[in-house]
């Protein structure tokens, strides 16, 4: 017996819909609506037309920010591309307690990345467990400036979100390589192509569709960068302020009694049309290639 | 596909339009001014910061005395977290449920203000210069703005505190500590030579705060724009940065926050930190070896002025009980019972020559209460109320690329001043 009511499936979608309006849709209008003002937490604000756009243009905390988001992205892309890949490979193997090292990679992407970038910051801080114990062997006079160098903190954040995603990768990629036709690889073995050849011309093909997944995914979430470089500049953007991301900057400028949330709006746009860039490449990218 | 683009712009456009948005006028959102007058009845409700469960007991029986004097009236007390005030506020203001009676320094009143948000309170106590220090309500009166929009609750300053025992032991007097800024640079230079690097004297980075402390002016008189971008502010970032490159602060103060300068100071690897004046007893909690060996002496400059108060919402449905509670709260034997608690200040005249505050029972911690009595004659509000978070945090990274030496400190100086006076704008 069934029942046909115009309205079910309107009911079944509503608590969604209801809360993707909410959270989701209303505030990507309101904050389109917001970048051509000069809105204020308080008072509302008044329409400014494409000031904070040209604002934008001339600020030189954006042109940082831009700089160490892409710096984050190209470093990060391939490592956070391959390094998962042949760890992937190395757990896919059945030996005994090879458990183990895929629970122990996994470890690190169920942790807090602000619990794990506290922990890095201990290790890499001037008095911190590294600087300690290169000192203690003599290696190093002085401390290392991990966290106190402009270029040392950005790679040290770089470090730690590569750390901190090679299990979520690993765990995509096990998924992937288990679709890579075993026979593939028997046949290549016959012809004598080696493990180098085996991996290139038939791992990497098979996994081909997942590796672009991977590669938006690391883009997306390298342009986005916030946690890690927050905690481990203490919140304050590193040596003057020139290891902030993006976001690290929109946050700054919506907080507030006084947040200037017309030019904070006007930041996240720019930081989404930065990232639909390099996701519209790697589709093209694709596509070519198929 | 003309049809949908032209359908996405009409779109874009009626959303700008109809968002609602209109000129940021001072008092837009203006409520019609409470009537002042009137019986003490009714309920009021009263909102602190972060004072339970320390001072609950306090608070009751300061509430249950007023409760006894005007019997009609009920007082709903809600303390707010420490963490999260001005957001808790923001949220409150802007969904037209602020309290009858909050708890607001005076950067946190000014843009309620602006908004036209709260009351003045001269309206209806003409009188209060009387009874409150200069100090206290300058802090709640704003340049553009007619009248008091705060009774003063309670003050502080800060105080120099030295670690005498680390003083001692790498050869400095610790009842002679720095006056003044060459000193603290000069036994800086001996507490890191005899140390080995181990310790620092010096561990903060300047901020918008020591520019005043300094003499510096940082706004103009009209409070327009910015000034402190001045050959003596860009001297003093010299001899910061020169300090700083000799190796007299360490490395991390770029990046620390300035509670890394106090945690350095509780972990015995800093000699000298600043506080309020209930410092020492704070510190007994989390190192009661470090607290007997504290010595404190007076701020280098200008001191700092902190000033707590209590501001009365223009919505409330209940001004008279709003205004008889705040002063109730404010008034001079109610904060001197809160003084004798906690190290603060009260703001009311008729404690001024109260023996409490300007004699010390022997003790470090009573020391420090008396030298912090005494500042507040001279302390100043150094940071103006329009230095928003932006403002502060791009000081701070321009002032920390001066001593870093990456930047001179003019530029660093013009920069800053340069962002403020945007931000100021806009």
């Amino acid at each position: 017996m069934t029942h046909r009511r115009w309205f079910t499936p309107w009911l079944l979608v509503a608590p969604a819909a209801l809360w993707l309006c909410v959270f989701n849709i209303w505030p990507s209008i309101n904050t389109v609506v917001l970048a051509f003002t000069n809105a204020k937490p308080l008072g509302g604000g008044r329409f400014t037309g494409l000031e904070n756009f040209t604002r934008a243009l001339d600020d030189d905390q954006l042109a940082d920010a831009l700089l160490n988001s892409v710096v984050f992205m190209l470093v990060c892309l391939p490592l956070l591309v391959m390094l998962p890949l042949l760890l992937a490979i190395l757990v896919e193997k059945k030996l005994p307690g090879i458990m183990f090292f895929r629970t122990a990679f996994y470890t690190p992407v169920v942790a807090s990345a602000v619990v794990v970038a506290l922990i890095w910051g201990w290790v890499l801080d001037d008095r911190g467990l590294i600087n300690g114990f290169a000192q203690w062997l003599g290696v190093v006079a002085e401390p290392v400036p991990f966290l106190t160098d402009r270029w040392l903190l950005l790679f040290s954040a770089i470090s730690l979100t590569i750390w901190k995603g090679l299990g979520y990768y690993m765990i995509i990629y096990l998924s992937a390589l288990g679709n890579v036709r075993r026979e593939l690889h028997e046949a290549a073995a016959v012809d004598g192509a080696g493990p180098v050849r085996r991996f290139w011309s038939v791992t990497v093909p098979g996994v081909r569709n997942t590796m672009l997944l991977v590669s938006v995914l690391v883009a997306v979430s390298a342009l986005r960068v916030f946690s890690e470089l927050y905690v481990l500049s203490n919140g304050t953007g590193g040596p003057g302020g020139r290891d902030m991301s993006v976001v690290m900057l929109i946050q700054l400028y919506s907080r507030g009694f006084t947040g200037h949330l017309g030019y904070a709006s006007a930041l996240s746009i720019v930081l989404l049309v930065i990232t639909i860039g390099p996701m519209l490449l790697l589709l093209r990218l694709d596509r070519k290639a198929a | 596909m003309r049809r949908y683009w032209a359908g996405l712009a009409l779109a874009a456009t009626t959303a700008v339009a109809g968002c609602g948005l209109g000129e940021a006028d001072q008092g837009s959102a203006a409520a019609p001014s409470a009537n002042l007058a009137g019986e003490v009845k009714g309920r009021v409700s009263l909102q602190t910061w972060a004072l339970k469960p320390k001072f609950t007991d306090y608070m009751q029986g300061v509430i249950s005395a007023f409760e006894k004097k005007y019997p009609g009236v009920k007082v709903e007390w809600l303390d707010q977290p420490g963490d999260g005030y001005s957001d808790k506020v923001l949220s409150q203001a802007a969904s037209g449920t602020l309290p009858d009676v909050t708890n607001l320094p005076p950067d946190f009143a000014l843009p309620l203000v602006k908004q036209g948000m709260l009351l003045d309170v001269s309206q209806a106590d003409p009188k209060l210069s009387d009874e409150y220090v200069a100090g206290g309500l300058d802090a709640y009166t704003y340049a553009g703005f007619q009248g008091v929009y705060g009774y003063p609750w309670y003050l502080n300053t800060d105080v120099n505190y030295w670690n005498s025992e680390l003083m001692t032991k790498y050869g400095l007097d610790p009842k002679k500590p720095p006056a003044t800024f060459d000193e603290l640079v000069a036994q800086a230079r001996t507490l890191k030579g005899k140390s080995g690097g181990k310790v620092y004297l010096m561990s903060r980075r300047p901020e918008l705060g020591d520019l005043a402390e300094a003499g510096i002016p940082l706004m103009s008189d009209d409070g327009a724009k910015f000034t402190f971008n001045t050959p003596e502010a860009a001297a003093l970032l010299d001899k910061y940065r020169d300090a700083f490159k000799e190796g007299l602060l360490p490395r991390d103060v770029l990046t620390d926050t300035y509670s890394g300068n106090a945690q350095l100071f509780n972990e015995g690897t800093a000699a000298w930190t600043t506080g309020g004046g209930n410092y020492i007893t704070s510190l007994a909690t989390d190192n009661p070896t470090l607290a007997p060996k504290v010595v404190p002496s007076k701020d280098m400059g200008v001191p700092p002025l902190y000033v707590q108060g209590l501001s009365v919402s223009k919505r409330t449905k209940n001004a008279p009980a709003a205004i008889a509670l705040a002063r109730w709260v404010t008034s001079a034997e109610n904060q001197a019972a809160f003084a004798h608690l906690v190290s603060i200040f009260p703001s009311t005249k008729a404690s001024a020559n109260d023996p409490y505050f300007s004699k010390s029972d022997g003790t470090n911690a009573g020391d420090a209460k008396v030298i912090a009595f005494a500042s507040l004659a001279e302390a100043k509000m150094l940071q103006p109320v329009v230095v928003t978070d932006a403002m502060s945090k791009f000081v701070r990274q321009q002032f920390a690329l001066a001593i870093s030496g990456d930047i001179s400190s003019k530029q660093a100086l013009d920069a800053a001043v340069a962002k403020c006076d945007e931000l100021l704008k806009n």
